[in-house]
């Protein structure tokens, strides 16, 4: 037996996964256009134009499955937006968090104030992850429509795109290692997957959320 | 071979169109359906089958129309946008002083035709081909001079080694600034020094043409910046998590978790 609560909602991990699998299907179609070096990796999906058209035909997927998360009276939607929400506001505690992210990366601890839903480490991961998938899509579809755009905007979307894939890239090899690889924090796999955390790793982690919201949802399985 | 340069003198000339013609005719290009612009201009910008035209600006002043005619085409420049934007290391310089493209590297991605001040470089979107001006390099080459030159009546195209030809542009300019003060070149100053010079009657303005075109800033962030800082974050991302994996081992983390859990099945949240 064990003692579980409620996360995530259906259409918040929906939209994690949508997000996350269309990221690296761009990530990998986008790295063949970059340089040179990198252009073979486009014959994993057959060639360079197939590559570039699959980049063309994720990224409005990638789009509207995104904007869709965030619209209507859904639970998920409404969770979307309680999370932006939440995101944004960056208070004293979370900066406490964050401050030792990167004891708690190598394995250490240190005791944190009590975290809302999301804590100190999670809203800067967000934080970067709202901006970053902003500019790369505004970005994305100017050199997509380039010949019709002004010339001074196609050529600041470049460095723009690149950017934004290339640290989004990095910040996602963190978030891997911190979801998958990390022996304390990984618990949390399994709530972006079924929606259900341990209850002991919710109050650890997210005291404040915890007593607030989660332990009404405490149940066994 | 020596660098070469094209010395366009636009007070030579006069409209006729013959470069364009004979460029398509030695470069199998097809004909386009045309219309009218402005003036007498027919063409409007490159096309993939169209690499040099000619473009008509009527100035007035006085009362008076000024006939500004410019045959336009890649500048081919001595250190070119096009080829530090390109995504697929498909431009390269000649020792002649051109900029192609090899068609066969080129992807079709049109990186390099945003970053190039003119904009010259267009795509073929339906075979994902870059194509522009080549200078006539098989005709060069060869020790032919390009078809433009070749063809045009009023010599106002002229082709030879960059030196000599530059002296010619800078005795033509000095005799025609005897009677006309804003004639200059428009050429050798920017973009390390373009293989085709031309000789203005007027100011670049008034051409269309911009003052000072510059490669772009944007373009130097995002080659020289963004690109090895960008590689350097994913780097040291993947050597940070390595490090993390291995410090957790060490101090025995991943032996505790299994502990935790256990006890966690146990206990509920408090
Ligand atoms: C709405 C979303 C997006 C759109 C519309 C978009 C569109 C484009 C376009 C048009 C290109 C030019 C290359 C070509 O013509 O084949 C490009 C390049 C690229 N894209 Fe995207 N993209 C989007 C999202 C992404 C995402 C999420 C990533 C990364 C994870 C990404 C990574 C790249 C990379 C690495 C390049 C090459 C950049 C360079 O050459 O420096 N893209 N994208
Ligand atoms: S004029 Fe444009 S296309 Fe021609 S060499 Fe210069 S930058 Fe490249
Ligand atoms: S369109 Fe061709 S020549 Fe131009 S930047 Fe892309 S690959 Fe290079």
């Amino acid at each position: 037996m064990a003692k579980v609560v409620y996360r995530f909602s259906k259409g918040e991990r929906f939209v994690h996964w949508l997000h996350g699998v269309s990221f690296l299907l761009l990530l990998f179609t986008g790295l063949g256009v970059l340089t040179v070096a990198l252009q073979p990796l486009s014959n994993i999906f057959g060639g360079i134009q197939v590559s570039r058209n699959i980049h063309r035909v994720v990224a409005v997927i990638f789009t509207i499955g995104i904007i869709i998360g965030f619209v209507g009276k859904g639970e998920g939607a409404r969770q979307m937006r309680r999370w932006v929400r939440d995101v944004l506001n960056f208070g004293k505690d979370d900066f406490a968090h964050a401050k030792n992210f990167a004891i708690e990366f190598f394995g250490g601890h240190k005791p944190f104030p009590p975290q809302g839903k999301f804590n100190g480490g999670e809203k800067l991961n967000s934080m970067f992850t709202i901006l970053g998938t902003i500019c790369i899509a505004i970005s994305g579809y100017i050199m997509w429509f380039a010949p019709s755009m002004p010339q001074f905007l196609v050529q600041w979307a470049y460095p723009i795109h690149s950017a934004c894939a290339l640290f989004m890239a990095a910040l996602l090899i963190a978030h891997f290692y911190l979801g998958v690889l990390h022996p304390d924090s990984n618990q949390a796999l399994k709530g972006i997957f079924t929606g259900w955390v341990p209850a002991k790793f919710a109050y650890e982690h997210y005291e404040k959320w915890y007593q607030e919201e989660a332990e009404q949802t405490l149940k066994e399985v | 071979m020596a660098r070469k340069m094209v010395f366009i003198d636009t007070s030579l000339c006069t409209g006729c169109k013959a470069c364009s013609v004979a460029c398509k005719a030695w470069n199998d290009l097809p004909a386009e359906k045309t219309k009218r612009i402005v003036s007498y201009q027919t063409q409007a910008d490159f096309t993939p089958t169209t690499w040099t035209y000619v473009q008509f600006r009527e100035n007035y002043k006085n009362e008076k129309m000024q006939f500004n005619m410019i045959k336009l085409q890649c500048f081919h420049c001595a250190d070119p946008a096009c080829m530090k934007a390109c995504s697929s290391d498909a431009i390269y310089k000649t020792e002649t002083g051109y900029t192609l493209i090899d068609q066969d590297k080129c992807i079709g991605c049109g990186y390099c035709t945003k970053n190039c001040p003119w904009e010259v470089p267009k795509t073929d979107s339906k075979i994902n081909k870059t194509s522009k001006c080549t200078g006539c390099i098989d005709r060069v080459e060869a020790g032919m001079k390009p078809a433009c030159v070749q063809t045009c009546q009023p010599g106002a195209l002229q082709f030879g080694d960059y030196d000599e030809m530059m002296a010619v542009a800078q005795a033509r300019l000095a005799e025609l600034k005897l009677s006309n003060h804003k004639a200059n070149l428009y050429g050798d100053q920017f973009m390390g020094s373009t293989t085709y010079l031309y000789l203005l009657e007027d100011t670049p303005y008034s051409y269309g043409l911009h003052p000072n075109p510059v490669s772009p800033i944007s373009l130097t962030i995002w080659k020289d910046l963004v690109h090895p800082l960008g590689g350097i974050a994913i780097g040291a991302s993947a050597v940070a998590i390595a490090g993390g994996v291995v410090a957790n081992f060490v101090m025995g983390n991943y032996a505790k978790r299994a502990k935790k859990i256990a006890e966690s099945h146990n206990e509920g949240g408090k």
